[in-house]
C-alpha cells in the first residue's frame, strides 16, 4: 500500500479552484516531483497537506490513516515534514538549534522536568544535540564545526536552503516535502542538491515529494512526475512521459496551441 | 572573511555569503567610544560569573545601606528584576506583546493580602489569616491560571490583537480592583468586599513559610533576592532546553515552528502562564512586604516601567533585563519628591554634561558647543534683564557651582506664568529637530536646546520629579526602538509573531 | 417597560457611539494601511480635547464667551483639528517611520512610548486637575421633544457633526485622488509605490485626518461629557479600538458600526445595570468578537501567505 495518498483533494480560496479533485499516490521510500506553471497549485497542496489549511473535500491518508483535521504540528509529528518556497528558518537561532527546534515532536521533557533537570531529560537533551549534528552532518562539512554556533541569518542563500532541509529531517518524517529546493542556486548547487535528494533517499529512507521548477532536477531525481495545471491533475508519469505530454507542453506554453488544435 | 573559509574549493555563492556576520562583526569592532568597549567587555562575561557577582554583590548590599536606602535600591531592585525576568519570558522570548503583565502582578498581590490579611469579605466573614506556605503557592498558582485565561484568546490572535485585548484585560482589572468593594453578583442581596476598593487592603501579614518569618526591610530583601536567583536559575536551564527552543522559534516564525511540529498555541499559553506565575509570586512579596495592596500599585505606570526595563536591558536576555531593572529602578527611586531638588539638578546637569564630552567630537565642536552655550545663555539673561528686571531674579534649586553657573546662564523668572510650559513645548521641537539634523547645523542648534532644557529643568521639572520620570520611561521607549531596538545586552533583532 | 428611559438610554449611546466612532476611525485608517496599532491615538483625542479648552479659555470661557456661539465651536472645532492632525503626522514622522521596516513589535512598543509621553507631558503641561468645558452652559440645557424624550442640542451638534466628518471621510475615500490612494496603498504598499503613488505622502496624509477626526472626538467629548483630563484619552482609546475590531479592522464602515455598538452596549449597561461593569462588557465584546469572528463584523477574511 502506498505510504501517502490524495483522494478527491480540493481547495478553493473565494471563488478561485486551486486544487480540484485531486488524486495522487507515493509509494514507500519513492521520490515523486510536482511541476507545473506558476498559480498551478502546488504550494497548496503543500499547505492543505500540512494542515496549514484544510481540504475543503477530499482525504488525505497518510499509513492508511486520515490526517485531515489535524493541527499542523499533530501532522509533522505523524511523520510529515517539509521546507518552504521562501525560506522561513529562525533567524535568530543558531544553526544548531534551528534544527534541535524541529525535534520538538518526538521528544518530551516537560517544564518541571527541565528544572528539575532529571536523568531522563539529561539524556533526551543529548540526543537531540547528537541528532541535530547527525542532521547537519549530512550536508558534509557546509553545517558542522564552527558553524554550529554562528546565527542562521548569517548563512549564505545555498546553505539556508540546506539548514531548511537538516531541519525538516531532524522532525524524524517519513514523508519529506521540498518546496522548490533548488530555487535560487547556481548551477553547481543545483547539482549538488540533485544529488543530495538522492542520498536521502538511499541514505536515509525517506520518502520524498518535491515541487520544483528546475527541470534538469525533476528528471535527475522523479521516479514520477505529477504534472499540475490551475489545480488539475493533467499528466503523470515518467520523466519522459510527462515532458512530452501534450496538456503539459501547453499548460507551459499557454494555450495558444490548444486553441489551434 | 574569505580567509575563515574552511574549504576555498567550495564554490560557494556571493548572494549573501557571511555579509551578516562581516556586517555584525565590524559593526560590534566598530563601536568606538566607552559605550562600546564597556559594551563588549560586559558581552565575553560567561553567565556563571554574573550569577556569582550579582549574588556578591547583593548579598553584602545591606552592609552598605542604610534601611531606606536598601527598600529604595535594594528590595525595588530585586522585585523589579523578578517582573523584569517574567515579562521577558513573555515577550522577549515568546515574542507575545502582554500588556497586561501588570494584572497578573496584581492578582498575585491581592490573592496573598486577601487570603493573610483582617480584610473582610463581608461582616461575618473576617480576617483569613492563612500562613505564607499556602497563600504564596495560591497566589502564584492563581495569577498563571488567569493567564493561562487571559492567553486562551491568543490562539486566535496575531501580536497586536493581542496587545490590545491583554490591554484591556490589565485596565479591567484595575477597574475591578479600585471598585471591586460591594461585588454583589445576582441573586446575593449584601455586597462582598472582594478587593476593599479604592483604599485596597490594608494590614496584610508578613509571610510565614514554618521557620522563615520575615519582618525586616533585611529579611524582605535577602528574601526576595533568594527567590529572584532561584527564578533566575530555572529560567536559564528552561531557555536551554526544548520548550526555551521552541518558544524561540514561535517568536522567530510562529508558522514555521507550527510546521516543524511545535505546538504553538499551548506553547504561547506556556509562556503566558509562567510570565503570570512569576508576576504572582513578586506581587505576593510586594504585598506582605508593604503589608497592604493597592489599584496604584498597578497601574500603567509601572506597567511601562517594567517595559521600559525589559526594552533597555535587551528583551531576551536575561542579564540585559535584570541591568536594566537596576537602572530603571535606580533612575525611578532617585526621580522621587524623596531626593531633594539640589541632589536631583547636580544629577541632571551632571548627566548631560558628561554626555556632552562623550558624545560630541572632536573638541573643537565640543568647544563650540561649550563655549556657544555660554554666551548665548549670558546674552540671552542680559537681554531679558533689560526687558524685565524680574525675569532674573527666580530661585536657582541648585547650590554652589552648579547654582552660581545657572544663575548666571539661565533665565529663572520669578514669576514664570506660563512660559516654562510654552519652553518644554519648544524643548521637545528642538530635540525632536535634533534627531533629523546633522553635521554644522546640529552643533549650532545644541546650545540653544541645552539653555531650553535648563531653564524648562530649572522652572518646571525639578519641581515634579515624578512626572518627569515616566515622561523620561515613555520617551526611552521610543528612542530605544529607533536607536537600539536590541536593547544594551541583547543581540536579537526580537520579532512578534 | 419603561419606554422613555429606553429611548433616552438608545440617544445616549448614540451619542457616545459617535464619539467612538471617531476615534475608531482613526485607529482603522492607519492600521489599513500601517499594519499598525497606534497606541498614542488616545492620547491626540486628549490633546485635540484641551486644545478645544485652549481655544474656548482663550475667547472667555464657557460662561462668558467673546464670541458667539457658532463661531466659537467651529474655530474650536477647527484648530483642534488641525493641532491634533499636525501632532499625528508628528508621531508618525519621528516614532514609527523610522520604524517601518522594523520587526512589528518595536513600533507597538514605541506607540506604547509615545502614549505614555503624551499623557505625562499633559500632566506637566496641563495638571491633574478635571478641566470643565460646561457645555450646558456655553450651548444651554435645551433640546427638544421626540414624544417624553427630550433630546439636547447637545447631541444634536455631537451626533451631526460626526455625521458629516464620517460623509467626508467616505467622500475623500471614494471620491478624491487621495482617497484612491489610500486604498491603494492599504492593499499593497509595494505596488502602489511602484504605479507611482507617494506612500509617504498618503501615510502623512492618513494620519492627519484620522488624528483631526479624534481632535475633534476630544472636543466633542469636552462638550458632551463636561470634563476632561490628562487620562481621558487611555480608556477613550482602548473603547475606540475595541469598536474599531468589532467593526472590522481596516473597514472604515466597520469602524462606524463598531464605535455605535460599542456606544449603545456601554450605555445599555450603565441605563439598565451598573455603570461600573461597562468596561468588562465592552471587553466581553470585543473578547468574543475576536474569538468568533476575528476579522469582525465588516471585516474580510485574511488568508495565511506561506
Amino acid at each position: 500500500m502506498a505510504l501517502f495518498g490524495l483522494r478527491g483533494v480540493s481547495k478553493s480560496f473565494g471563488g478561485l479552484q486551486v486544487l480540484s479533485d485531486l488524486d495522487m499516490e507515493v509509494g514507500e521510500g519513492e521520490i515523486v516531483s510536482v511541476i507545473g506553471p506558476n498559480g498551478a497549485g502546488k504550494t497548496t497542496l503543500f499547505n492543505v497537506i500540512t494542515g496549514v489549511y484544510p481540504p475543503d473535500k477530499g482525504d488525505i491518508l497518510l499509513d492508511g490513516r486520515s490526517i485531515v483535521g489535524l493541527e499542523p504540528h499533530e501532522i509533522t509529528k505523524r511523520g510529515v515534514a517539509r521546507t518552504f518556497q521562501t525560506l522561513r528558518l529562525f533567524l535568530n537561532m543558531t544553526v544548531k538549534e534551528n534544527v534541535m527546534a524541529a525535534a520538538y515532536g518526538h521528544t518530551r521533557a516537560g517544564v518541571l522536568r527541565t528544572v528539575l533537570r532529571t536523568p531522563g531529560m539529561r539524556r533526551e537533551e543529548r540526543e537531540i544535540h547528537r541528532l541535530a549534528e547527525e542532521c547537519l552532518a549530512f550536508f558534509g562539512e557546509r553545517l558542522v564545526g564552527y558553524r554550529f554556533d554562528q546565527p542562521a541569518y548569517s548563512l549564505s542563500y545555498a546553505n539556508r536552503r540546506r539548514l531548511e532541509i537538516a531541519r525538516a529531517t531532524a522532525a524524524r518524517p517519513q514523508l519529506l516535502l521540498l518546496d522548490e529546493p533548488a530555487a535560487g542556486m547556481n548551477p553547481v548547487e543545483t547539482h549538488e542538491m540533485t544529488e543530495l535528494i538522492g542520498r536521502l533517499r538511499a541514505e536515509a529512507g525517506y520518502t520524498i515529494l518535491v515541487i520544483e521548477h528546475d527541470m534538469h532536477v525533476v528528471e535527475g531525481i522523479s521516479d514520477r512526475v505529477v504534472a499540475l495545471d490551475h489545480g488539475v491533475k493533467i499528466a503523470e508519469g515518467t520523466f519522459d512521459e510527462v515532458a512530452t505530454d501534450a496538456r503539459v507542453i501547453d499548460a507551459y506554453l499557454g494555450s495558444s496551441r490548444a486553441d489551434r488544435m | 572573511m574569505a580567509g575563515e573559509r574552511p574549504h576555498p574549493d567550495v564554490p560557494t555563492p556571493r548572494i549573501g555569503a557571511d555579509e551578516w556576520v562581516s556586517r555584525e562583526q565590524e559593526h560590534r569592532e566598530g563601536r568606538g567610544g566607552l559605550t562600546g568597549r564597556a559594551l563588549s567587555l560586559i558581552e565575553r562575561i560567561p553567565p556563571a560569573t554574573w550569577l556569582v557577582v550579582f549574588i556578591a554583590i547583593a548579598a553584602v548590599l545591606p552592609l552598605l545601606m542604610n534601611t531606606g536606602d536598601l527598600n529604595r535600591y535594594g528590595l525595588n531592585v530585586a522585585l523589579f528584576a523578578l517582573l523584569a525576568l517574567g515579562l521577558n519570558v513573555v515577550v522577549g522570548w515568546a515574542g507575545l506583546l502582554d500588556l497586561g503583565y501588570v494584572a497578573f502582578f496584581g492578582i498575585g498581590a491581592y490573592t496573598y493580602a486577601l487570603l493573610s490579611s483582617s480584610h473582610c469579605f463581608t461582616e461575618t466573614t473576617c480576617g483569613v489569616h492563612w500562613p505564607g506556605w499556602a497563600t504564596i503557592p495560591i497566589a502564584i498558582a492563581t495569577a498563571a491560571l488567569v493567564g493561562f485565561l487571559v492567553g486562551l484568546p491568543s490562539r486566535r490572535l496575531s501580536g497586536d490583537y493581542l496587545a490590545i485585548v491583554t490591554l484591556f484585560f490589565a485596565q479591567l482589572f484595575l477597574t475591578v480592583a479600585a471598585q471591586g468593594d460591594r461585588v454583589s453578583a445576582l441573586g446575593l442581596t449584601s455586597g462582598v468586599n472582594l478587593t476593599g476598593g479604592p483604599n485596597g487592603v490594608p494590614d496584610v501579614d508578613p509571610i510565614r513559610i514554618f521557620l522563615i518569618r520575615p519582618t525586616t526591610v533585611e529579611a524582605y530583601y535577602y528574601f526576595t533576592v533568594v527567590a529572584l536567583v532561584i527564578v533566575a536559575t530555572a529560567l536559564w536551564l528552561l531557555i536551554r532546553s526544548r520548550t526555551g527552543r521552541a518558544w524561540t522559534s514561535l517568536r522567530e516564525d510562529a508558522l514555521a515552528a507550527e510546521l516543524m511540529g511545535m505546538p504553538v498555541n499551548s506553547l504561547k499559553l506556556l509562556a503566558f502562564s509562567i510570565g503570570a506565575a512569576i508576576a504572582g509570586l513578586a506581587g505576593a512579596i510586594l504585598a506582605a512586604e508593604q503589608t497592604g495592596v493597592f489599584p496604584g500599585n498597578f497601574n500603567l505606570a509601572i506597567l511601562i516601567t517594567i517595559y521600559a526595563m525589559v526594552i533597555l536591558g535587551g528583551a531576551g536576555s536575561m542579564a540585559g533585563v535584570v541591568l536594566g531593572a537596576i537602572v530603571i529602578t535606580v533612575v525611578f527611586e532617585v526621580l522621587s519628591p524623596t531626593t531633594s531638588p539640589e541632589k536631583l539638578s547636580l544629577l541632571f546637569y551632571g548627566v548631560i554634561l558628561v554626555a556632552l564630552l562623550v558624545k560630541i567630537r572632536p573638541w573643537w565642536r565640543l568647544a563650540f558647543v561649550l563655549g556657544g552655550t555660554v554666551v548665548l545663555g549670558y546674552a540671552v539673561r542680559v537681554i531679558a534683564h533689560a526687558v524685565s528686571a524680574s525675569s532674573t531674579e527666580g530661585e536657582v534649586v541648585s547650590g554652589g557651582f552648579v547654582g552660581d553657573v545657572v544663575e548666571l546662564l539661565v533665565v529663572t523668572p520669578a514669576q514664570p506664568g506660563n512660559w516654562p510650559k510654552y519652553a518644554y513645548i519648544a524643548l521637545i521641537v528642538a530635540l525632536l529637530a535634533l534627531t533629523r539634523l546633522d553635521g554644522w547645523r546640529r552643533t549650532l542648534l545644541i546650545p540653544p536646546t541645552l539653555l531650553l532644557a535648563a531653564f524648562v529643568w530649572e522652572t518646571l521639572l525639578v519641581q515634579q520629579p515624578t512626572v518627569t520620570r515616566f515622561i523620561l520611561f515613555g520617551a526611552l521607549l521610543v528612542a530605544m526602538m529607533t536607536a537600539r531596538p536590541q536593547g544594551l545586552l541583547g543581540k536579537l533583532r526580537v520579532e512578534i509573531v | 417597560m419603561d419606554w422613555t428611559k429606553f429611548f433616552s438610554v438608545l440617544i445616549d449611546g448614540i451619542q457616545l457611539g459617535s464619539v467612538y466612532a471617531l476615534i475608531a476611525l482613526g485607529y482603522t485608517m492607519v492600521y489599513g494601511i500601517l499594519k499598525l496599532l497606534n497606541f498614542a491615538h488616545g492620547d491626540i483625542y486628549m490633546i485635540g480635547a484641551f486644545i478645544g479648552f485652549g481655544v474656548l479659555t482663550f475667547f472667555g470661557g464657557p460662561l462668558s464667551p467673546d464670541l458667539p456661539l457658532a463661531p466659537l465651536l467651529i474655530l474650536m472645532f477647527a484648530i483642534a483639528m488641525i493641532g491634533s492632525g499636525f501632532l499625528g503626522v508628528a508621531v508618525e514622522r519621528f516614532a514609527y517611520r523610522p520604524l517601518r521596516n522594523a520587526p512589528r513589535i518595536a513600533p507597538l512598543i514605541s506607540a506604547l512610548g509615545v502614549a505614555f509621553f503624551l499623557e505625562n507631558s499633559a500632566l506637566l503641561l496641563f495638571g491633574s486637575q478635571y478641566r470643565q468645558y460646561n457645555g450646558f452652559e456655553l450651548i444651554g440645557t435645551g433640546g427638544f421633544y421626540i414624544g417624553s424624550v427630550k433630546i439636547t442640542w447637545i447631541t444634536v451638534l455631537v451626533v451631526s457633526s460626526a455625521a458629516s466628518l464620517m460623509v467626508a471621510l467616505i467622500l475623500l475615500v471614494s471620491r478624491t485622488k487621495l482617497g484612491k490612494a489610500m486604498r491603494a496603498t492599504s492593499f499593497d504598499q509595494e505596488a502602489a509605490a511602484m504605479m507611482g503613488i507617494d506612500v509617504d505622502r498618503v501615510i502623512v496624509a492618513t494620519f492627519f485626518i484620522g488624528s483631526a477626526l479624534a481632535g475633534a472626538a476630544g472636543v466633542m467629548a469636552g462638550l458632551a461629557y463636561s470634563s476632561i483630563f490628562h487620562f481621558m484619552g487611555f480608556t477613550a482609546g482602548l473603547k475606540g479600538f475595541a469598536a474599531a475590531v468589532v467593526g472590522g479592522i481596516g473597514s472604515i464602515p466597520g469602524a462606524m458600526a463598531g464605535g455605535l455598538l460599542i456606544g449603545l452596549a456601554e450605555s445599555f449597561t450603565t441605563g439598565y445595570m451598573n455603570g461600573t461593569w461597562k468596561d468588562a462588557v465592552t471587553f466581553s465584546i470585543l473578547v468574543l468578537i475576536m474569538l468568533f469572528r476575528p476579522t469582525g463584523l465588516f471585516g474580510k477574511p485574511e488568508i495565511k501567505k506561506v
